[in-house]
Protein backbone atom coordinates (compact mmCIF):
# COMPACT_ATOMS: atom_id res chain seq x y z
CA UNK A 1 0.00 0.00 0.00
CA UNK A 2 2.65 2.50 1.00
CA UNK A 3 4.74 1.26 -1.89
CA UNK A 4 2.53 3.10 -4.36
CA UNK A 5 3.05 5.74 -2.46
CA UNK A 6 6.78 5.68 -2.59
CA UNK A 7 7.02 4.48 -6.49
CA UNK A 8 4.55 7.22 -7.66
CA UNK A 9 6.47 10.33 -5.75
CA UNK A 10 8.16 11.76 -8.46
CA UNK A 11 5.56 11.33 -10.43
CA UNK A 12 3.20 12.99 -7.97
CA UNK A 13 5.78 16.13 -7.47
CA UNK A 14 6.02 16.63 -11.17
CA UNK A 15 2.24 17.25 -10.75
CA UNK A 16 3.35 19.64 -7.58
CA UNK A 17 5.59 21.15 -10.22
CA UNK A 18 2.86 21.71 -12.97
CA UNK A 19 0.38 23.07 -10.28
CA UNK A 20 3.38 26.30 -9.26
CA UNK A 21 4.43 26.56 -13.18
CA UNK A 22 0.05 27.57 -13.48
CA UNK A 23 0.17 29.50 -10.24
CA UNK A 24 2.94 31.73 -11.15
CA UNK A 25 1.44 32.03 -14.82
CA UNK A 26 -1.65 32.56 -13.82
CA UNK A 27 -1.33 35.11 -10.80
CA UNK A 28 0.98 37.21 -12.30
CA UNK A 29 -1.30 38.05 -15.02
CA UNK A 30 -3.46 38.32 -12.89
CA UNK A 31 -1.25 40.79 -10.83
CA UNK A 32 -1.14 42.83 -13.63
CA UNK A 33 -3.86 42.90 -15.02
CA UNK A 34 -5.91 43.24 -11.62
CA UNK A 35 -3.44 46.57 -11.27
CA UNK A 36 -4.55 48.33 -13.88
CA UNK A 37 -8.05 47.46 -13.59
CA UNK A 38 -7.81 48.88 -9.77
CA UNK A 39 -6.25 52.13 -11.03
CA UNK A 40 -9.43 52.43 -13.82
CA UNK A 41 -11.68 51.94 -10.77
CA UNK A 42 -10.40 54.53 -8.51
CA UNK A 43 -8.59 57.21 -10.92
CA UNK A 44 -10.67 56.47 -14.16
CA UNK A 45 -13.12 58.61 -16.12
CA UNK A 46 -16.92 57.21 -16.19
CA UNK A 47 -16.33 55.19 -19.16
CA UNK A 48 -12.99 53.57 -17.52
CA UNK A 49 -14.93 52.64 -14.08
CA UNK A 50 -17.41 51.04 -16.25
CA UNK A 51 -15.63 48.92 -18.21
CA UNK A 52 -13.55 47.88 -14.91
CA UNK A 53 -16.28 46.81 -13.37
CA UNK A 54 -17.83 44.72 -16.20
CA UNK A 55 -14.73 43.52 -16.67
CA UNK A 56 -14.43 42.18 -13.14
CA UNK A 57 -18.16 41.62 -12.60
CA UNK A 58 -17.66 39.03 -15.38
CA UNK A 59 -14.76 37.32 -13.93
CA UNK A 60 -16.44 37.79 -10.62
CA UNK A 61 -19.47 36.10 -11.26
CA UNK A 62 -19.11 32.74 -13.42
CA UNK A 63 -17.53 30.07 -12.20
CA UNK A 64 -14.08 29.05 -12.32
CA UNK A 65 -14.70 25.68 -14.47
CA UNK A 66 -16.85 27.45 -16.89
CA UNK A 67 -14.10 29.93 -17.81
CA UNK A 68 -11.93 27.27 -18.49
CA UNK A 69 -14.39 25.67 -20.33
CA UNK A 70 -15.04 28.70 -22.32
CA UNK A 71 -11.40 29.55 -23.17
CA UNK A 72 -10.36 26.14 -23.75
CA UNK A 73 -14.00 25.08 -26.12
CA UNK A 74 -13.70 28.74 -27.64
CA UNK A 75 -10.17 29.58 -28.61
CA UNK A 76 -9.13 26.99 -31.41
CA UNK A 77 -5.42 25.83 -30.97
CA UNK A 78 -4.83 26.87 -27.51
CA UNK A 79 -3.45 24.18 -25.57
CA UNK A 80 -4.72 23.24 -22.05
CA UNK A 81 -2.40 25.20 -19.72
CA UNK A 82 -2.73 28.83 -21.47
CA UNK A 83 -6.30 28.37 -21.36
CA UNK A 84 -5.95 27.84 -17.68
CA UNK A 85 -3.72 30.81 -17.82
CA UNK A 86 -6.13 33.06 -19.32
CA UNK A 87 -9.27 31.48 -17.52
CA UNK A 88 -8.16 31.76 -14.01
CA UNK A 89 -5.69 34.55 -14.85
CA UNK A 90 -8.61 36.84 -15.74
CA UNK A 91 -10.75 35.96 -12.63
CA UNK A 92 -7.63 36.15 -10.22
CA UNK A 93 -7.43 39.86 -12.08
CA UNK A 94 -10.84 40.48 -11.25
CA UNK A 95 -10.47 39.65 -7.45
CA UNK A 96 -6.98 41.31 -7.28
CA UNK A 97 -8.17 44.45 -8.40
CA UNK A 98 -10.51 44.43 -5.60
CA UNK A 99 -7.84 44.20 -3.12
CA UNK A 100 -5.52 46.79 -5.01
CA UNK A 101 -8.90 48.87 -5.01
CA UNK A 102 -9.21 48.75 -0.92
CA UNK A 103 -5.28 49.45 -0.70
CA UNK A 104 -5.11 52.34 -3.00
CA UNK A 105 -8.58 53.76 -0.96
CA UNK A 106 -6.43 53.52 1.65
CA UNK A 107 -3.63 55.99 0.80
CA UNK A 108 -4.30 59.25 2.23
CA UNK A 109 -5.37 61.52 -0.18
CA UNK A 110 -3.33 64.19 0.63
CA UNK A 111 -0.37 61.94 -0.89
CA UNK A 112 -1.86 62.75 -4.27
CA UNK A 113 -2.01 66.48 -3.71
CA UNK A 114 1.40 66.64 -2.93
CA UNK A 115 2.84 64.18 -5.63
CA UNK A 116 0.67 66.95 -7.94
CA UNK A 117 2.07 69.97 -5.84
CA UNK A 118 5.37 68.79 -6.73
CA UNK A 119 4.62 68.81 -10.52
CA UNK A 120 4.34 65.37 -11.07
CA UNK A 121 2.10 63.87 -13.43
CA UNK A 122 -0.82 62.19 -12.18
CA UNK A 123 0.28 58.86 -13.52
CA UNK A 124 3.53 59.12 -12.69
CA UNK A 125 2.20 60.21 -8.83
CA UNK A 126 -0.21 56.94 -9.64
CA UNK A 127 3.28 54.67 -10.53
CA UNK A 128 5.30 56.39 -7.95
CA UNK A 129 3.51 57.03 -5.11
CA UNK A 130 0.47 55.90 -4.93
CA UNK A 131 0.74 52.17 -6.36
CA UNK A 132 4.14 51.54 -4.25
CA UNK A 133 2.70 52.33 -0.72
CA UNK A 134 -0.77 50.54 -1.73
CA UNK A 135 0.84 47.12 -2.84
CA UNK A 136 2.61 47.54 0.43
CA UNK A 137 -0.66 47.62 2.51
CA UNK A 138 -2.20 44.96 -0.16
CA UNK A 139 0.12 42.19 1.09
CA UNK A 140 -1.74 40.76 3.81
CA UNK A 141 -5.10 40.48 2.03
CA UNK A 142 -3.24 39.41 -1.27
CA UNK A 143 -1.99 36.18 0.62
CA UNK A 144 -5.54 34.64 1.09
CA UNK A 145 -5.89 34.84 -2.57
CA UNK A 146 -2.41 33.45 -3.14
CA UNK A 147 -3.61 30.49 -1.03
CA UNK A 148 -6.90 30.19 -2.58
CA UNK A 149 -5.84 30.23 -6.29
CA UNK A 150 -3.02 27.96 -5.80
CA UNK A 151 -6.10 25.25 -4.29
CA UNK A 152 -8.10 26.31 -7.59
CA UNK A 153 -4.81 25.22 -9.60
CA UNK A 154 -6.24 21.59 -8.82
CA UNK A 155 -9.46 22.92 -11.04
CA UNK A 156 -7.26 23.00 -14.23
CA UNK A 157 -7.68 18.98 -14.82
CA UNK A 158 -10.82 19.60 -16.52
CA UNK A 159 -9.22 20.91 -19.61
CA UNK A 160 -6.36 18.54 -19.39
CA UNK A 161 -3.66 19.98 -16.90
CA UNK A 162 -2.37 17.00 -15.71
CA UNK A 163 -1.23 18.51 -12.07
CA UNK A 164 -1.36 17.43 -8.94
CA UNK A 165 -4.78 16.20 -7.89
CA UNK A 166 -5.25 15.14 -11.73
CA UNK A 167 -2.31 12.35 -10.59
CA UNK A 168 -3.18 11.29 -7.56
CA UNK A 169 -7.08 10.45 -9.63
CA UNK A 170 -4.52 8.41 -11.67
CA UNK A 171 -3.56 6.36 -8.86
CA UNK A 172 -6.84 5.73 -7.21
CA UNK A 173 -8.08 4.12 -10.66
CA UNK A 174 -5.33 1.97 -11.44
CA UNK A 175 -5.02 0.50 -7.90
CA UNK A 176 -8.63 0.06 -7.61
CA UNK A 177 -9.29 1.85 -5.25
CA UNK A 178 -7.34 -0.12 -2.28
CA UNK A 179 -5.41 3.11 -1.51
CA UNK A 180 -8.20 6.15 -1.71
CA UNK A 181 -7.27 7.71 1.25
CA UNK A 182 -3.81 7.60 1.20
CA UNK A 183 -3.00 8.77 -1.84
CA UNK A 184 -5.72 11.99 -1.55
CA UNK A 185 -4.59 12.17 2.54
CA UNK A 186 -1.01 12.34 0.89
CA UNK A 187 -2.15 15.09 -1.67
CA UNK A 188 -3.79 17.06 0.90
CA UNK A 189 -0.41 17.22 2.51
CA UNK A 190 1.49 18.49 -0.27
CA UNK A 191 -1.29 21.47 -1.09
CA UNK A 192 -1.17 22.43 3.00
CA UNK A 193 2.91 22.49 3.05
CA UNK A 194 2.53 24.66 0.07
CA UNK A 195 -0.04 27.18 0.86
CA UNK A 196 1.78 27.35 4.66
CA UNK A 197 5.32 27.94 2.63
CA UNK A 198 3.50 31.01 0.42
CA UNK A 199 2.02 32.15 3.43
CA UNK A 200 5.18 32.35 5.79
CA UNK A 201 7.14 34.06 3.27
CA UNK A 202 4.53 36.96 2.36
CA UNK A 203 4.47 37.58 6.20
CA UNK A 204 7.59 37.80 6.45
CA UNK A 205 8.01 40.21 3.30
CA UNK A 206 5.04 41.84 4.86
CA UNK A 207 7.11 43.11 7.78
CA UNK A 208 10.31 43.40 6.57
CA UNK A 209 8.06 46.56 4.33
CA UNK A 210 5.98 47.96 7.14
CA UNK A 211 7.38 50.84 8.62
CA UNK A 212 8.69 50.60 11.99
CA UNK A 213 6.82 52.79 14.22
CA UNK A 214 3.76 53.12 12.63
CA UNK A 215 2.82 49.97 10.81
CA UNK A 216 3.05 46.94 13.22
CA UNK A 217 1.69 43.36 12.71
CA UNK A 218 1.28 40.21 14.85
CA UNK A 219 3.32 37.26 14.30
CA UNK A 220 0.99 34.48 13.42
CA UNK A 221 -2.50 34.53 10.72
CA UNK B 1 -19.97 0.21 -20.81
CA UNK B 2 -19.28 4.24 -20.69
CA UNK B 3 -22.39 5.41 -22.78
CA UNK B 4 -23.94 8.73 -20.79
CA UNK B 5 -26.71 10.85 -22.15
CA UNK B 6 -25.42 13.98 -20.39
CA UNK B 7 -22.16 13.77 -21.51
CA UNK B 8 -23.92 13.59 -24.89
CA UNK B 9 -25.68 16.63 -24.16
CA UNK B 10 -22.44 18.53 -23.05
CA UNK B 11 -20.97 17.61 -26.39
CA UNK B 12 -23.25 18.42 -28.12
CA UNK B 13 -23.44 22.07 -26.41
CA UNK B 14 -19.96 22.14 -26.43
CA UNK B 15 -19.88 21.90 -30.07
CA UNK B 16 -22.46 24.62 -30.40
CA UNK B 17 -20.45 26.87 -28.57
CA UNK B 18 -17.81 26.39 -30.42
CA UNK B 19 -19.45 27.13 -33.58
CA UNK B 20 -21.05 30.20 -31.75
CA UNK B 21 -17.73 31.78 -30.66
CA UNK B 22 -15.24 30.63 -33.45
CA UNK B 23 -17.00 29.46 -36.22
CA UNK B 24 -16.96 25.78 -37.20
CA UNK B 25 -15.08 25.56 -40.44
CA UNK B 26 -14.67 22.30 -41.35
CA UNK B 27 -11.52 21.49 -43.51
CA UNK B 28 -11.63 18.64 -46.05
CA UNK B 29 -7.82 17.51 -45.22
CA UNK B 30 -6.50 14.19 -45.95
CA UNK B 31 -4.33 12.40 -44.44
CA UNK B 32 -0.82 13.74 -44.65
CA UNK B 33 1.64 11.48 -42.93
CA UNK B 34 3.68 14.77 -42.11
CA UNK B 35 1.06 16.26 -39.78
CA UNK B 36 1.20 15.14 -35.89
CA UNK B 37 -2.78 14.04 -34.98
CA UNK B 38 -3.71 14.50 -31.05
CA UNK B 39 -4.85 11.17 -29.31
CA UNK B 40 -7.22 12.40 -26.21
CA UNK B 41 -6.85 10.05 -23.75
CA UNK B 42 -8.36 9.44 -20.36
CA UNK B 43 -6.15 8.04 -18.03
CA UNK B 44 -8.38 7.10 -15.09
CA UNK B 45 -9.57 3.58 -16.95
CA UNK B 46 -7.80 0.06 -16.86
CA UNK B 47 -7.28 -2.49 -18.53
CA UNK B 48 -7.90 -0.25 -21.57
CA UNK B 49 -5.73 3.06 -20.54
CA UNK B 50 -4.07 4.29 -17.39
CA UNK B 51 -0.89 6.22 -16.33
CA UNK B 52 1.29 4.44 -14.29
CA UNK B 53 4.60 5.86 -12.96
CA UNK B 54 4.00 8.52 -15.69
CA UNK B 55 3.54 5.90 -18.39
CA UNK B 56 0.32 5.11 -20.28
CA UNK B 57 -0.14 1.58 -20.62
CA UNK B 58 -3.40 -0.46 -21.44
CA UNK B 59 -5.26 -2.61 -24.31
CA UNK B 60 -6.49 0.87 -25.97
CA UNK B 61 -3.15 2.40 -25.79
CA UNK B 62 -0.53 -0.72 -26.70
CA UNK B 63 -2.68 -0.95 -29.36
CA UNK B 64 -2.88 2.81 -30.89
CA UNK B 65 1.17 2.81 -30.98
CA UNK B 66 1.23 -0.44 -32.85
CA UNK B 67 -1.53 0.84 -35.31
CA UNK B 68 0.58 4.50 -35.92
CA UNK B 69 3.70 2.57 -36.04
CA UNK B 70 2.20 0.26 -38.73
CA UNK B 71 0.38 3.23 -40.63
CA UNK B 72 3.25 5.48 -40.21
CA UNK B 73 0.52 7.87 -38.38
CA UNK B 74 2.24 10.78 -36.01
CA UNK B 75 0.60 11.07 -32.94
CA UNK B 76 0.56 13.55 -29.68
CA UNK B 77 -1.01 12.46 -26.87
CA UNK B 78 -3.82 14.63 -25.08
CA UNK B 79 -4.54 13.52 -21.53
CA UNK B 80 -8.61 14.76 -20.58
CA UNK B 81 -10.86 14.20 -18.26
CA UNK B 82 -13.86 11.62 -19.49
CA UNK B 83 -16.14 14.31 -19.43
CA UNK B 84 -14.22 16.46 -21.50
CA UNK B 85 -13.41 13.96 -24.11
CA UNK B 86 -15.88 13.59 -26.27
CA UNK B 87 -16.99 17.61 -26.29
CA UNK B 88 -12.92 18.31 -27.15
CA UNK B 89 -13.24 15.74 -30.30
CA UNK B 90 -16.72 17.09 -31.63
CA UNK B 91 -15.12 20.55 -31.33
CA UNK B 92 -11.87 19.24 -33.05
CA UNK B 93 -9.55 20.18 -30.23
CA UNK B 94 -8.53 16.59 -30.61
CA UNK B 95 -8.41 14.18 -33.61
CA UNK B 96 -9.45 10.58 -31.86
CA UNK B 97 -9.71 8.94 -28.49
CA UNK B 98 -8.19 6.46 -27.10
CA UNK B 99 -9.89 4.62 -24.27
CA UNK B 100 -12.80 2.03 -23.61
CA UNK B 101 -15.86 4.12 -25.65
CA UNK B 102 -18.93 2.54 -26.28
CA UNK B 103 -20.20 2.90 -29.84
CA UNK B 104 -24.09 4.30 -29.17
CA UNK B 105 -26.83 6.40 -31.28
CA UNK B 106 -26.42 9.61 -29.56
CA UNK B 107 -22.70 9.82 -29.86
CA UNK B 108 -22.62 8.35 -33.58
CA UNK B 109 -24.61 11.92 -34.28
CA UNK B 110 -21.72 13.63 -33.31
CA UNK B 111 -18.70 11.51 -34.24
CA UNK B 112 -17.56 8.65 -36.33
CA UNK B 113 -16.00 5.41 -35.45
CA UNK B 114 -13.69 2.91 -36.56
CA UNK B 115 -14.79 -0.53 -36.65
CA UNK B 116 -15.45 -2.46 -33.33
CA UNK B 117 -12.50 -4.39 -31.91
CA UNK B 118 -14.43 -5.17 -28.58
CA UNK B 119 -18.06 -6.29 -27.22
CA UNK B 120 -18.49 -5.89 -23.95
CA UNK B 121 -21.01 -7.43 -20.88
CA UNK B 122 -21.86 -7.13 -17.82
CA UNK B 123 -21.73 -8.65 -14.80
CA UNK B 124 -23.31 -8.33 -10.84
CA UNK B 125 -20.51 -8.15 -8.32
CA UNK B 126 -21.57 -9.20 -4.59
CA UNK B 127 -19.51 -9.34 -1.22
CA UNK B 128 -18.36 -12.61 -0.96
CA UNK B 129 -19.88 -12.99 2.38
CA UNK B 130 -23.56 -12.85 1.34
CA UNK B 131 -25.34 -15.40 -0.28
CA UNK B 132 -26.91 -13.62 -2.89
CA UNK B 133 -26.81 -14.89 -5.90
CA UNK B 134 -27.49 -14.05 -10.04
CA UNK B 135 -30.92 -14.08 -9.68
CA UNK B 136 -31.66 -12.77 -6.04
CA UNK B 137 -29.02 -9.89 -6.20
CA UNK B 138 -31.30 -8.28 -8.37
CA UNK B 139 -34.78 -8.91 -6.52
CA UNK B 140 -36.35 -9.23 -3.41
CA UNK B 141 -35.65 -5.73 -1.83
CA UNK B 142 -31.89 -5.23 -2.52
CA UNK B 143 -30.30 -1.76 -3.39
CA UNK B 144 -28.36 -1.90 -6.46
CA UNK B 145 -25.65 0.23 -7.01
CA UNK B 146 -23.55 1.53 -10.28
CA UNK B 147 -22.25 3.90 -12.33
CA UNK B 148 -24.84 6.22 -13.13
CA UNK B 149 -25.30 7.19 -16.82
CA UNK B 150 -23.11 4.06 -18.19
CA UNK B 151 -25.32 1.19 -20.10
CA UNK B 152 -24.68 -1.42 -17.56
CA UNK B 153 -26.47 0.95 -14.71
CA UNK B 154 -28.93 2.27 -17.30
CA UNK B 155 -30.10 -1.36 -18.15
CA UNK B 156 -30.91 -2.21 -14.52
CA UNK B 157 -33.04 1.06 -14.21
CA UNK B 158 -34.60 0.35 -17.80
CA UNK B 159 -35.60 -2.96 -17.24
CA UNK B 160 -35.64 -3.70 -14.12
CA UNK B 161 -36.25 -1.02 -12.14
CA UNK B 162 -39.74 -0.43 -13.41
CA UNK B 163 -40.64 -3.89 -12.53
CA UNK B 164 -43.19 -3.94 -9.37
CA UNK B 165 -42.23 -7.80 -9.05
CA UNK B 166 -38.83 -7.00 -8.97
CA UNK B 167 -38.59 -4.48 -5.90
CA UNK B 168 -35.23 -3.57 -6.03
CA UNK B 169 -33.96 0.49 -4.95
CA UNK B 170 -31.23 1.55 -7.26
CA UNK B 171 -28.05 4.60 -6.32
CA UNK B 172 -25.82 6.20 -8.64
CA UNK B 173 -22.04 6.08 -8.23
CA UNK B 174 -19.71 8.59 -9.68
CA UNK B 175 -17.16 5.76 -10.88
CA UNK B 176 -17.10 2.02 -10.17
CA UNK B 177 -14.58 2.41 -7.85
CA UNK B 178 -16.55 4.33 -5.49
CA UNK B 179 -19.54 1.81 -5.81
CA UNK B 180 -17.53 -1.31 -5.21
CA UNK B 181 -16.67 0.67 -1.59
CA UNK B 182 -19.80 1.25 -0.79
CA UNK B 183 -20.62 -2.69 -2.01
CA UNK B 184 -18.00 -3.76 1.18
CA UNK B 185 -19.39 -1.96 4.08
CA UNK B 186 -23.22 -3.14 3.06
CA UNK B 187 -24.29 0.33 2.50
CA UNK B 188 -25.20 -1.40 -1.66
CA UNK B 189 -26.06 -5.49 -2.06
CA UNK B 190 -25.27 -5.70 -5.38
CA UNK B 191 -22.90 -3.58 -8.37
CA UNK B 192 -23.88 -3.62 -11.92
CA UNK B 193 -21.06 -2.60 -13.79
CA UNK B 194 -19.30 -4.51 -17.11
CA UNK B 195 -17.37 -7.18 -17.81
CA UNK B 196 -13.63 -5.60 -17.98
CA UNK B 197 -13.76 -3.31 -14.79
CA UNK B 198 -16.02 -6.05 -12.90
CA UNK B 199 -13.79 -9.07 -13.11
CA UNK B 200 -10.53 -6.91 -12.19
CA UNK B 201 -12.75 -5.57 -9.50
CA UNK B 202 -13.58 -8.63 -7.79
CA UNK B 203 -9.92 -9.89 -8.61
CA UNK B 204 -8.58 -6.74 -6.97
CA UNK B 205 -10.94 -6.68 -3.77
CA UNK B 206 -10.61 -9.95 -1.72
CA UNK B 207 -14.28 -9.32 0.09
CA UNK B 208 -16.45 -9.21 -3.56
CA UNK B 209 -16.87 -11.76 -6.01
CA UNK B 210 -18.72 -12.02 -9.63
CA UNK B 211 -22.08 -12.98 -8.70
CA UNK B 212 -23.49 -13.21 -12.39
CA UNK B 213 -22.98 -12.19 -16.14
CA UNK B 214 -25.34 -10.87 -18.74
CA UNK B 215 -24.52 -10.66 -21.98
CA UNK B 216 -25.65 -7.61 -23.72
CA UNK B 217 -28.30 -7.32 -26.28
CA UNK B 218 -27.71 -5.67 -29.28
CA UNK B 219 -24.09 -6.19 -28.49
CA UNK B 220 -22.20 -2.98 -27.43
CA UNK B 221 -18.77 -2.66 -29.36
CA UNK B 222 -16.15 -0.74 -27.98
CA UNK B 223 -14.22 1.42 -30.93
CA UNK B 224 -12.03 4.37 -31.89
CA UNK B 225 -14.07 7.71 -31.94
CA UNK B 226 -12.91 10.32 -34.60
CA UNK B 227 -14.26 14.01 -35.78
CA UNK B 228 -17.42 13.32 -37.23
CA UNK B 229 -16.69 12.91 -41.44
CA UNK B 230 -13.60 12.52 -40.73
CA UNK B 231 -11.93 15.45 -41.70
CA UNK B 232 -8.74 14.52 -41.03
CA UNK B 233 -8.59 11.23 -43.64
CA UNK B 234 -8.02 9.12 -40.18
CA UNK B 235 -10.35 6.40 -40.79
CA UNK B 236 -8.86 4.45 -43.91
CA UNK B 237 -5.67 4.35 -41.98
CA UNK B 238 -6.56 3.25 -38.58
CA UNK B 239 -9.42 0.58 -39.47
CA UNK B 240 -6.45 -1.05 -42.21
CA UNK B 241 -4.11 -0.87 -39.03
CA UNK B 242 -6.98 -2.41 -36.68
CA UNK B 243 -7.82 -5.25 -39.05
CA UNK B 244 -3.55 -5.98 -39.67
CA UNK B 245 -3.01 -5.46 -35.53
CA UNK B 246 -5.78 -8.58 -35.51
CA UNK B 247 -4.63 -10.73 -38.65
CA UNK B 248 -1.12 -10.81 -37.00
CA UNK B 249 -1.70 -11.85 -34.03
CA UNK B 250 -0.96 -9.13 -32.41
CA UNK B 251 -3.92 -7.64 -30.85
CA UNK B 252 -4.67 -11.12 -28.89
CA UNK B 253 -1.26 -10.61 -27.88
CA UNK B 254 -2.14 -7.14 -26.13
CA UNK B 255 -5.45 -7.88 -24.94
CA UNK B 256 -3.87 -11.01 -22.65
CA UNK B 257 -0.80 -9.06 -21.25
CA UNK B 258 -4.14 -7.02 -19.59
CA UNK B 259 -6.71 -9.49 -19.62
CA UNK B 260 -5.28 -13.36 -19.14
CA UNK B 261 -7.49 -15.86 -21.00
CA UNK B 262 -9.74 -13.43 -22.66
CA UNK B 263 -12.23 -14.68 -25.42
CA UNK B 264 -10.77 -12.59 -28.57
CA UNK B 265 -13.52 -11.84 -30.81
CA UNK B 266 -13.49 -11.50 -34.75
CA UNK B 267 -12.75 -7.95 -35.74
CA UNK B 268 -15.17 -6.51 -37.30
CA UNK B 269 -17.15 -6.78 -34.13
CA UNK B 270 -20.82 -5.93 -34.28
CA UNK B 271 -21.23 -2.96 -36.45
CA UNK B 272 -24.69 -0.87 -35.50
CA UNK B 273 -26.11 0.12 -38.48
CA UNK B 274 -26.70 3.80 -37.33
CA UNK B 275 -23.13 4.38 -37.56
CA UNK B 276 -22.56 6.48 -40.63
CA UNK B 277 -18.61 5.17 -40.89
CA UNK B 278 -20.64 1.34 -41.10
CA UNK B 279 -22.18 2.43 -44.43
CA UNK B 280 -20.37 0.17 -47.24
CA UNK B 281 -17.72 0.70 -48.25
CA UNK B 282 -16.47 0.85 -45.29
CA UNK B 283 -13.09 3.59 -45.54
CA UNK B 284 -9.65 1.09 -45.13
CA UNK B 285 -11.07 -2.20 -45.77
CA UNK B 286 -13.49 -2.14 -49.10
CA UNK B 287 -12.12 -0.12 -51.43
Amino acid sequence: MYKVILEELPYLLQGVLVALELLLAFISLGFLVGAVLAVMRVYGNRLLVLLAILIERFFRGVPAVVLLFLFFYGLSGVPPFVAAVLGLGLRSAAYQSQIFKGAIQAIESGQMTAARALGMGKLKAIRCIIIPQALRLAIGPWSNEFASELKDTSLAYTIGVIELLRRAKYIVSYTYGNNTLLVYGVCALMYLVLVRTGNVILYRLERRLAIPGFERREEGG
Amino acid sequence: MRSRSLLAVVGVLSLLLTTIVVGNVSLQAQFDPESTYIVGVEATFPPWAWVEKGAFKGIAVDAIREIAKSEGINLKYQELPWPSLIPSLAAGKIDLVVTAVSVTQERAKVLDYTIPWWEINRVVLVRKDSNLNGITALCCGVTVGGQGGSTDFEWVKQELAPNPGLDIRLREFEDPVMAVEDLKIGRVDSVVIDSDTGDKLAAEHPDIRVAARFYAYPPEPYAIPVTKGDPQGLLPKLNHGIMELYTSGKWAEIVHKYIPGAIILPIPAYMPEYVGSYQHPIPGLEE
